[in-house]
């Protein structure tokens, strides 16, 4: 998926999958964490903005 | 050539070795799918694709083959195959959508300039009746895109998908689009009433699905009105494929594409692991 966004022209780190049991709640709590502060530091989804916005900004 | 590929389906036709064929007729000009029953029908309008040779009339036999030799209950059923209704033909097998003793091939190779035109992998089927063997096409287009950046990649794909109408017709006129339930057409998947449906969903959707099962003809990109270049998104999406789970598309075997595989047989729990 991760190869499939790159090659779209999404930044693959967008796309995080992992496994967490229903009994692993800290780690759950921590990996959602992580994940939203990683999307925070790389801004909007060009998507949202649209790329040719992005490059006129 | 197209002689010594009609005499060959109308000695199939007169032993008894199959009830239908599945080929290409030429009927004032346009050329279409046709199921031929009998070796006088060949007589009239039999078609390679072109006047006497496999020409860029193509339609993906190897899916009308699957209905035809489902309308029969037991008989053969021949079909016209280049390179890649071949790969087509493999690929259905795979899934379990035919059953192999119910498929005879009757095999064209593929004149050189069509195999350029298609970037095709392999122009000729492992054993065919007429045609020569050309060699097959490397792949240029999806290096063309990883040439770009990021950035040109988004703005090359955002451009294309958003010339969309939706007509379904890539879906439509795929060899190994089968399911009786398509995720393009689900509303709470992808949102039905928009032109151009939803950017990059509905593509990207599409380019998930053809995991596994994509054999490369170039009939979807062929087909489009708006002439979006779809099988470049699916070629990557095979060498994803390939990389990860070393499964290429399209060859002989019953080897399961890694995307058909449930996970456990039915009934298997952790208890009785
Ligand atoms: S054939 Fe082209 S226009 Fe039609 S749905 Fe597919 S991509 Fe869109
Ligand atoms: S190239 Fe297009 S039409 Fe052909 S198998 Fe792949 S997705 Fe289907």
């Amino acid at each position: 998926m991760k190869q499939l966004l790159a090659f779209s022209g999404i930044e693959p780190e967008r796309l995080e999958l992992k496994w967490v049991s229903s009994a692993e709640g800290p780690r759950f709590a921590h990996v959602v964490t992580d994940f939203v502060e990683r999307i925070r530091g790389l801004g909007p989804s060009p998507l949202r903005t649209g790329a040719s916005a992005r490059k006129a900004g | 050539m197209i002689d010594q590929v009609r005499d060959h389906v109308k000695g199939l036709l007169d032993d008894g070795k199959i009830v239908a064929f599945v080929g290409l007729k030429d009927q004032g000009g346009n050329v279409s799918p046709h199921v031929y029953t009998n070796s006088d029908d060949l007589n009239n309008g039999f078609s390679l694709g072109d006047l006497n040779t496999p020409g860029d009339a193509r339609y993906p036999l190897a899916r009308i083959a699957m209905t035809a030799v489902s309308q029969d209950e037991k008989g053969a059923v021949g079909v016209l195959v280049r390179g890649c209704d071949e790969r087509a033909l493999y690929e259905l097998l795979r899934w379990n959508q035919l059953d192999a003793e119910r498929i005879v091939k009757v095999g064209i190779a593929c004149p050189a300039e069509l195999a350029q035109a298609h970037e095709c992998r392999k122009p000729f089927p492992d054993e065919y009746v007429a045609g020569e063997k050309t060699d097959p096409v490397a792949n240029a287009s999806v290096d063309e895109i990883m040439g770009k950046d990021l950035l040109g990649r988004l703005d090359y794909w955002k451009t294309e998908f958003d010339k969309c109408i939706k007509c379904y017709g890539c879906r439509d006129v795929c060899p190994v689009c089968f399911c009786n339930v398509c995720t393009l057409e689900e509303d709470s998947l992808i949102r039905t009433g928009d032109i151009p449906p939803e950017n990059p969903m509905f593509h990207l959707t599409r380019a998930v699905h053809m995991a596994g099962r994509c054999i490369d003809c170039n009939l979807c990109t062929e087909v489009c009105p708006a002439e979006i270049p779809l099988r470049t998104l699916y070629k990557k999406v095979a060498e994803i494929v390939k990389d990860e789970f070393e499964y290429v598309t399209g060859e002989p075997g019953d080897r399961k594409s890694p995307l058909n595989i449930l996970g456990p047989d039915p009934g298997h729990t952790a208890a009785n692991d």
